[in-house]
């Protein structure tokens, strides 16, 4: 049987429209950044003393599991790590290594939401980088485009984890999370909770997290006051975790 | 000198074979779609260092075959290549099937398939992935146009040709552009990557459409001219030598700098330096080259196919050693600092692929191979014999 071309151009045709209507299609309108709840008055960011961290503590790390229900698979490979902690060393061993925790530095220019192609990744106007977990679609881009390691696909279902946090729901399958700056903490007036945790009895108050944009915080006076850095500040992503004593 | 088109016949036992073949893929890349979409990725071997794994491998070598399945029509189209004219047809419907199976991998290989109507409803066109949305849309749609054209109104065949040559090359850098653009992956951020991808593209569209004419025509016994078949070969000659000297240019210029010696280094010693030596340089240029010069496997139909087959082993080898090595290297974090953590900060991560991970790269190849079979048996696509027109002769041989 041999179809005629009326019929190829049928075939054509409705695939032609499909495909031409599918891009254009909007069926939700989606949320625009400004409409959410924060502010553009505040510019949220860490620091973090190198001097004051300590090898063995885990206090943050820790923190943000119980807090964020982050699990740990015991797979180090597929671990979700929204905050670990670091050991650095000169590659000559000249000098004794540094120990420091890196997570999200929520930057001004996150590669993360460039190259998410459904802006589930997104950055609030207070400069908090989210991901909206019901609009990821689990590409995994963003991961790639993080310079930092920041980011985790998870890899597992995941359930309530045993005296997990009920204020935070569990990690969801199949799409990528990381550090929000306990969000929901910061939106009710609170520290994220690495922050409270190395501020605590555990901790060596190696952290301090505050507004940038007001000029009276404790994070704006020491930034303005001592060198701090950013971890590869010449990629131009302006992260917002500076460190001290780096 | 064009002969009439005719569908194949498509009635014997070699033909539905291949069809069951085919089809028997695309169960196999069901099944394992299935089964990750029930288990999560956990079950594949990715990891959350390697986070495209050997589907995405098929994806994007699928797709930029797809683009370069198009030379025929754009050579006979766009440069007048009169000998090639009689392939138009054949070469928009590949590019058509072999794209549709590279994006159905790259779908299925989503965390969340079933969010995908999202990418349609809220689009970030910073985003590589979204400009990608409508290059491949546009692609399959000048495709169709082209198709159509050259069945019916022959007098819109060069306009709709010519544009479809351009999208493809911008359909080509954007897939290339999509590693290019990564700042943070020293293997594969380079301007360059999106040029090699588009030469990538041209050498292995080139073979994968000898292999499909050499055996179809062969399969259905029709008749292809040796001459026809050794204009491709010069082709791909010329195709396979663009690619080796983007390589080479990318080389030279990260060797001058200090800085990229380490990555350097690890790619000629590091655990991915077996594909890069044997896929990228082996499979990919030195083999197909060496039988393609050779005085009698470059002059004999044979020696053409194996190159072509090598020029696509080699593809697969390029992107996957582009993919899976540019991930594997360790973010350079704190340069000249050497690093360690629990989340393999400073290691080259390792990854075993699992079955699943290959048997959906195989579905993609399932649903491309159907489209092709079914595509000839039902449309004139091919013609009844393809000779060189009267009095040509090949400019070169081996
Ligand atoms: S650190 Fe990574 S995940 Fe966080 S905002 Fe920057 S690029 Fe995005
Ligand atoms: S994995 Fe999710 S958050 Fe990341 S780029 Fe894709 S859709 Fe965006």
């Amino acid at each position: 049987m041999t179809m005629d071309r009326r019929t190829v151009l049928g075939f054509g045709g409705a695939a032609v429209a499909g495909v031409a209507l599918a891009p254009g299609m909007t069926l939700i309108a989606a949320p625009s950044p400004d409409k959410t709840e924060a502010s553009g008055d505040q510019r949220w960011a860490m620091l973090i003393d190198v001097n004051k961290c300590e090898t063995n503590c885990t206090a943050c790390t820790k923190a943000c599991r119980q807090e964020n229900n982050v699990p740990l698979f015991g797979d180090a490979n597929r671990d979700i790590h929204w905050i670990r902690k670091l050991e650095i060393r000169d590659k000559e061993h000249k000098r004794p290594s540094v120990s420091l925790p890196v997570l999200c530095n929520h930057c001004e220019n996150p590669p993360c939401a460039h190259v998410c192609p459904t802006e589930a990744t997104f950055i609030r106007k207070d400069g908090i980088v989210l991901v909206d977990k019901h609009r990821c679609i689990g590409c995994r881009y963003c991961i790639l485009a993080c310079p930092y390691k920041a980011r985790s696909l998870v890899y597992k279902k995941t359930s309530f984890p045993e005296g997990g946090n009920p204020n935070v729901p569990i990690r969801a399958k199949g799409v990528v999370e990381k550090c929000n700056f306990c969000v929901h903490l910061v939106d009710e007036g609170k520290e994220p909770a690495c922050v409270q945790a190395c501020n605590g009895e555990e901790g060596n108050k190696a952290m301090v997290f505050g507004d940038l944009n007001d000029p009276k915080s404790e994070i704006s006076t020491i930034i303005r006051e001592v060198k701090t850095q950013t971890i590869r500040a010449d990629l131009g992503l302006k992260p917002h975790v500076h460190y001290k004593g780096l | 000198m064009l002969s009439n088109f005719t569908a194949i016949e498509g009635r014997s036992f070699g033909y539905w074979r291949l069809v069951i073949f085919f089809g028997v893929l695309v169960l196999i890349g069901a099944g394992s779609f299935v089964a990750v979409e029930v288990h999560g990725h956990g079950i594949t071997g990715m990891n959350n260092q390697i986070v495209w794994g050997v589907p995405h491998v098929f994806a994007i070598s699928l797709l930029v075959m797809a683009s370069g399945a198009l030379n025929l029509g754009s050579m006979s189209t766009v440069f007048a290549v009169k000998q090639f004219k009689q392939f138009g047809r054949f070469s928009a419907f590949l590019a058509i099937a072999l794209l549709i199976g590279g994006l159905a991998v790259l779908m299925l290989d989503l965390g969340r398939p079933d969010r995908l109507l999202l990418t349609m409803m809220h689009m970030n066109f910073r985003s590589m992935f979204t400009l990608n949305v409508f290059l491949y849309s546009g692609f399959i749609i000048l495709c169709f146009l082209y198709l159509w054209s050259m069945f019916e109104y022959h007098q819109f065949t060069k306009v709709i040709g010519s544009a479809a040559f351009m999208w493809r090359v911008i359909l080509t850098t954007g897939t290339g552009s999509i590693f290019g653009v990564l700042h943070a992956r020293e293997v594969f951020h380079s301007a360059i990557t999106a040029p090699t991808f588009v030469a990538l593209s041209l050498s292995s569209g080139t073979a994968i459409s000898i292999l499909l004419l050499v055996t179809t025509f062969k399969q259905t016994k029709r008749d292809l001219e040796d001459k026809v078949v050794f204009g491709l070969r010069n082709a791909l000659i010329f195709f396979i030598l663009l690619v080796a000297y983007l390589l080479v240019v990318e080389k030279f210029t990260k060797y001058y700098s200090p800085a990229f010696y380490d990555v350097q280094g690890w790619i000629l010693t590091g655990p991915y330096s077996s594909l890069y030596i044997f896929g990228v340089w082996g499979a990919a240029i030195i083999i197909p080259l060496a039988i393609l010069f050779h005085p009698s496997k470059g002059n004999s139909v044979s020696g053409v196919m194996w190159a072509s087959l090598f020029s696509i082993i080699g593809t697969f080898s390029i992107v996957a050693h582009l993919l899976l090595a540019g991930q594997a290297y360790p973010l350079n974090m704190f340069p000249g600092y050497e690093v360690s953590s629990a989340f393999m900060d400073g290691v080259t991560a390792t990854y075993s692929p699992a079955a699943v991970e290959y048997m959906l790269g195989f579905g993609g190849i399932g649903i491309a191979g159907i489209i092709y079979l079914l595509g000839i048996k039902f449309f004139r696509m091919l013609p009844d014999k393809a000779v060189a027109p009267e009095g040509y002769e090949l400019p070169w041989n081996p």
